[in-house]
C-alpha cells in the first residue's frame, strides 16, 4: 500500500511529465476574421519546396504563395509571360541565350537579398534534386551571374517554352541562406520572397501562412492564410455554408465536382462560384498501337467519334461544368487551330452506322472494353459513352480500376478504349503534344499509343525546338490536322476550374495552367451579421 | 500479479512477430506501386523508375524486410514513402487526437449504456426495455457515416449549435492544433480553448459512442438478467432490500465483468482509429493516416502503424483483464496463485 505522501509525489511527477506532452497554452490573441482567409483543400500537399514539387496541385499552389518566380504566364491564349522577380529579359534570336534583369531591392523572408546568385542557386538546386523537373531543365548548359541583378541562362538547344517553365512552381526562387542553414529541414520550413511567409504545417490538419509585410509588390490585405485539409466533400460543403471556410478548392488531380454542390450553391446568396476555362482535357482514347482487330480500322474509330453526343454530355450529364473539346489542344491554348473545329467529328449516329457497316465488323461481335479511373465522375462519363455506343450496336464493357492497375493496363496496351485525361503543368502546346503523340514515347507513359509515323514525329520534334513563335504556331496547326485525320481519340471536353468562395472574398486571381490560386490580392469585406 | 504481467509480455512477443510477418507480406501482395501512386497519371516510366530507385523499392523483398526489421530493433519505425517524414513523428501527431476522441466516446457510451442496460433489466419487456431494443438495433446497424451526416445536418446546419468538422476553429488562436489539445486545455484551465475544442469533439465522439453504448447496454441487460435470477438476489429480497439497492449493489457488480471485457475490446478498436468518422469530421487521427498509407502503398507506414496498433490492443486487453480481476475476487485469486 502506498502512503498518501508517496502517492502524491508520484501523482505530481506523473502530472508534470504529462504536462510536458501538452501543447503550450495558446496566447489569448484576438483573431480578426476579416483578415484571415481559410481555404479548404482535399489532401496534404506533397512537398512545399520547389525542389520537391512534382506539379501536384495543392503543393504547387502553396509554393506560389510563399515564393516568387522570375516570370509568370499571362493567360492560356498567349505564350507571353509577365515579369515578377525579373523586371525585363532578352532572348537571343537563336533562342539559346536568356538574360534576366531582376527587380532591385527584393528581400527573402529571412532578410537576405533576391539576387542573381540566388536565381542561379535555386534553378540549379531544382535541376539537381527534382526528378520531375530534370527533363525540363536538361538543356540548360549553365547559369551565369553577370552582376547582382543580372543573370544569364545558356541553353544547348532552343526550348521555346523556357519562359513558361520558369514560371512554374519548380522554378521558384528560394533563399540560399535558408537552404544552407536548414539543410534537409528546408522542405518543412520553406523560405521564399513571396506574399506570404510560412508559419506552420501540421500534416493531415493544415497549414498556416502569414502576411509578408515587406512584400515588394505591396503587402496583402490579409494577415493570415489558413489551409484546412478536409477530405470529405460534403463536410467541405457544410463548412463553406457556415462560413467556417472562405474558399473551397477543387484542385486535386483527377477529382471532379459533385453536380449537386454546384446546383445548391448557385441558389445560395452567400456563396460565389468562380468559373474559368482550363486546359484540362478529357478524351476517349483508342488503343492506336493495335495492328489488328476493329480498333485498328479507322472507319470503326471514326464511327465511334460520330456516335458520341458531345453537347449532351457537356450540358446535361456534366451540367455545364465542362466545355466541348475539338482536338488534341484545348480551345483556350494559344496554338489551337480554328480549322480543327470544322474538322472535328459531330454527333451523327446515322453516319456512324454507315461507317460501321463499311468496316464490315460483324454485328454479333461488336464488343469493346473500356478502362477508366475510379469515381462517380468517370463512371458517369463512361456509362454515357456506353449508352451512345449501344445505339450504334457496340456493346461496351466498363472497367473502373485503382490507379496503379489502370496505369499498368494502359501502358501495356491491354484495352480497346480508355477514358483518360491530360492536365498540362505548363502553358504550352508541347505539354499536350509531345508526351501524348510522339511515337517513340508511346509505351513510356499513359499516352495515345501512336504507331510510328515519320511525318508526325518530325513535325512534333520541329515544333518542340523552333524558336520563332509564328512558325511554331503553323507547325502545331499542321500537327493538329494530321492527328485528327487519324482519329486517335474522341476528344470529349475540357473541365472548367470551379472555385466556391464566400461572397465577402474579393480579388482572387486564378491561374489556369496549372490551376493555381494567388491570394496576394485577396481581401475580405466585413461579413454582415 | 508480477508473474501474470511478465507472462503476458512474453506471450506478446511471438504474436507481434507474426503480426509483422503477416502485414509485411500482405502489404507487398496488394497490387500497385508506391512510386506510381506518388507520381500521378502524367508520369513517364523513366520518372517512375528513378523514384523507385530513390525509395529503394528496386531491392529484393527479403532485403527490404531485413532492413526494416533491423530498423525496428533499433527502435526506428521507418520513414514514410509518401511524406518523407519518420512514421514515429506522424504517430505522435495523430495518436493523441484518436486517443482523446476514444476516451470521450467511451465516456459517452458509459453515460448512455450503463443506465440503459440496468434500467431495462429492471423490467424486461417494459417501456425502457423496448426503447433499448430499438436503440440497440439502430445503434448497431446504422452506418457511422450516415449517423455522422444526420447529426451534422441537425446540430450544425439546422440548429447551428456545434461546428461541422475539425478539431478547432480555423479562426481561433489554437487553429490547426495537434497532440493532446483537449487534455492540455483542461490542464491549463483555458476556458475559451476548452469550449472551442470541446464543441468540436462532441459530434464525432457521439457517433463512435452510440455504437459502443448500444453494444454495452445490450450486453449489460443480459448479464443483469442472469444475475437477477440468481439465488443471492432472492436472499437479498428476503432480507427486505429495496429494488434500487438490489440492482446496484447486488446484481450490478456481478453482471459488469463481461461488459467490461466487451468495452475493452471496443476501446482498443477505437484507438486504432475510425476511418469513416475521422474522414467525415476531418479528425486528424491515426485512422485517416492509416487509410492514406494503404491507399498510396506507403509500406513502412502501414507496417509500423499496424505494429503499434497491435501493441496498443494488447495493452488495453491487459488493462481490462486487470480491471475485471480487481472487481471479481475469484478471478484475482485464481490468476495470481
Amino acid at each position: 500500500m502506498l502512503t498518501t505522501r508517496r502517492r502524491s509525489v508520484i501523482l505530481s511527477g506523473l502530472s508534470s511529465g504529462f504536462a510536458a506532452l501538452l501543447p503550450t497554452e495558446a496566447t489569448a490573441k484576438q483573431i480578426d476574421r476579416s483578415r484571415t482567409l481559410v481555404i479548404a483543400i482535399g489532401s496534404d500537399p506533397i512537398g512545399i519546396d520547389p525542389a520537391m514539387n512534382r506539379a501536384e496541385p495543392v503543393g504547387s499552389e502553396i509554393i506560389i504563395n510563399i515564393f516568387d518566380t522570375l516570370v509568370v504566364s499571362v493567360a492560356d491564349n498567349t505564350p507571353n509571360v509577365e515579369g515578377r522577380l525579373a523586371q525585363k529579359w532578352n532572348v537571343s534570336p537563336d533562342g539559346l541565350h536568356y538574360r534576366f534583369t531582376l527587380v532591385e531591392g527584393v528581400l527573402f523572408h529571412d532578410g537576405t537579398p533576391v539576387d542573381a546568385q540566388a536565381v542561379q542557386f535555386s534553378i540549379e538546386r531544382t535541376r539537381r534534386l527534382n526528378p520531375f523537373a530534370q527533363a525540363s531543365f536538361a538543356k540548360v548548359l549553365r547559369i551565369e551571374v553577370v552582376d547582382p541583378i543580372t543573370v544569364d541562362f545558356h541553353l544547348s538547344s532552343p526550348v521555346p517554352f523556357f519562359l513558361s517553365l520558369l514560371g512554374q512552381p519548380q522554378a521558384a526562387i528560394v533563399s540560399p541562406k535558408a537552404v544552407l542553414s536548414h539543410g534537409e529541414d528546408f522542405s518543412q520550413s520553406p523560405v521564399g520572397s513571396g506574399a506570404f511567409r510560412f508559419v506552420q504545417y501540421t500534416p493531415e490538419v493544415g497549414l498556416i501562412l502569414s502576411c509578408n509585410t515587406d512584400y515588394f509588390r505591396g503587402r496583402s490585405a490579409l494577415d493570415t492564410l489558413v489551409y484546412r485539409i478536409i477530405t470529405d466533400a460534403s463536410t467541405r460543403h457544410m463548412e463553406l455554408e457556415r462560413g467556417e471556410i472562405d474558399i473551397c478548392q477543387q484542385n486535386a488531380q483527377l477529382s471532379a465536382l459533385s453536380m449537386s454542390d454546384i446546383q445548391s450553391f448557385s441558389h445560395n446568396p452567400d456563396i460565389k462560384i468562380v468559373e474559368k476555362t482550363s486546359q484540362i482535357l478529357r478524351q476517349l482514347e483508342f488503343n492506336n498501337m493495335r495492328s489488328e482487330g476493329p480498333i485498328s480500322d479507322i472507319r470503326v474509330r471514326r464511327a465511334i467519334t460520330h456516335a458520341i453526343d458531345y453537347n449532351g454530355l457537356a450540358n446535361h450529364i456534366l451540367a455545364g461544368t465542362v466545355e466541348r473539346a475539338y482536338g488534341p489542344l484545348p480551345t483556350v491554348n494559344w496554338a489551337f487551330s480554328p480549322t480543327v473545329q470544322a474538322l472535328s467529328p459531330n454527333y451523327d449516329p446515322a453516319y456512324a452506322r454507315i461507317l460501321l457497316n463499311e468496316a464490315q465488323w460483324a454485328a454479333h461481335k461488336r464488343t469493346l472494353s473500356l478502362i477508366t479511373f475510379e469515381g462517380s465522375f468517370w463512371a458517369a462519363v463512361a456509362t454515357f459513352i456506353q449508352a451512345n455506343l449501344a445505339v450504334i450496336g457496340i456493346d461496351v464493357t466498363i472497367e473502373q480500376m485503382e490507379f496503379p492497375s489502370l496505369r499498368a493496363r494502359h501502358v501495356a496496351g491491354q484495352f480497346d478504349l480508355a477514358l483518360d485525361g491530360r492536365e498540362p503543368w505548363y502553358n504550352d502546346p508541347d505539354a499536350h503534344i509531345t508526351i501524348g503523340y510522339l511515337s517513340t514515347l508511346a509505351n513510356t507513359a499513359m499516352t495515345f499509343r501512336m504507331p510510328p509515323n515519320n511525318r508526325l514525329d518530325a513535325l512534333i520534334r520541329n515544333a518542340q525546338s523552333e524558336p520563332r513563335e509564328d512558325v511554331r504556331k503553323s507547325l502545331y496547326a499542321a500537327i493538329q490536322d494530321l492527328i485528327l485525320q487519324q482519329a486517335p481519340a474522341a476528344y470529349l471536353f475540357t473541365s472548367k476550374i470551379i472555385i466556391f468562395q464566400r461572397k465577402e472574398v474579393e480579388g482572387l486571381a486564378v491561374r489556369s495552367t496549372p490551376p493555381l490560386n494567388e491570394y496576394w490580392g485577396v481581401s475580405k469585406r466585413e461579413p454582415l451579421r | 500479479m508480477i508473474y501474470f504481467f511478465l507472462r503476458r509480455v512474453m506471450e506478446a512477443i511471438p504474436v507481434l512477430a507474426l503480426v509483422l510477418l503477416a502485414v509485411f507480406s500482405l502489404t507487398h501482395l496488394i497490387p500497385g506501386d508506391p512510386a506510381v501512386m506518388l507520381l500521378g497519371p502524367d508520369a513517364t516510366n523513366l520518372q517512375i523508375m528513378t523514384l523507385r530507385h530513390d525509395l529503394h523499392l528496386d531491392t529484393p523483398l527479403y532485403l527490404q524486410f531485413s532492413t526494416y526489421m533491423l530498423q525496428l530493433l533499433h527502435g526506428d519505425l521507418g520513414t514514410s514513402l509518401r511524406t518523407g517524414r519518420p512514421v514515429a513523428d506522424s504517430l505522435r501527431l495523430y495518436l493523441p487526437a484518436t486517443a482523446e476522441l476514444a476516451v470521450v466516446a467511451l465516456l459517452f457510451s458509459l453515460l448512455i449504456g450503463l443506465p440503459l442496460g440496468i434500467l431495462s433489466a429492471r423490467k424486461p419487456g417494459g417501456i425502457i426495455d423496448r426503447i433499448l431494443q430499438l436503440y440497440t438495433l439502430c445503434g448497431v446497424s446504422v452506418p457511422a457515416f450516415l449517423l455522422a451526416f444526420g447529426l451534422q445536418i441537425v446540430f450544425c446546419s439546422w440548429l447551428d449549435w456545434l461546428p461541422v468538422a475539425g478539431r478547432s476553429s480555423a479562426f481561433a488562436p489554437q487553429a490547426l492544433t495537434s497532440g493532446f489539445a483537449l487534455s492540455g486545455a483542461l490542464f491549463h484551465g483555458n476556458v475559451s480553448m476548452l469550449a472551442d475544442l470541446g464543441s468540436h469533439i462532441v459530434l464525432p465522439a457521439l457517433v463512435l459512442g452510440t455504437f459502443i453504448a448500444a453494444t454495452l447496454a445490450r450486453f449489460l441487460r443480459n448479464t443483469m438478467l442472469e444475475a437477477l435470477s440468481a439465488d443471492y438476489i432472492l436472499t437479498a429480497r428476503a432480507k427486505g432490500l429495496r429494488q434500487t439497492q438490489i440492482l446496484l449493489s447486488q446484481a450490478f457488480p456481478n453482471a459488469v465483468g463481461p461488459a467490461i471485457m466487451v468495452l475493452g475490446v471496443q476501446f482498443g478498436d477505437m484507438l486504432g482509429g475510425a476511418i469513416l468518422t475521422e474522414t467525415v469530421f476531418s479528425w486528424p487521427g491515426v485512422g485517416r493516416y492509416m487509410f492514406e498509407a494503404i491507399r498510396t502503398r506507403d509500406y513502412s507506414a502501414i507496417q509500423s502503424t499496424t505494429l503499434v496498433f497491435a501493441i496498443i490492443f494488447m495493452i488495453v486487453s491487459f488493462g481490462t483483464d486487470v480491471i475485471t480481476a480487481l472487481i471479481d475476487p475469484r478471478l484475482r485469486n485464481g490468476r495470481s496463485s
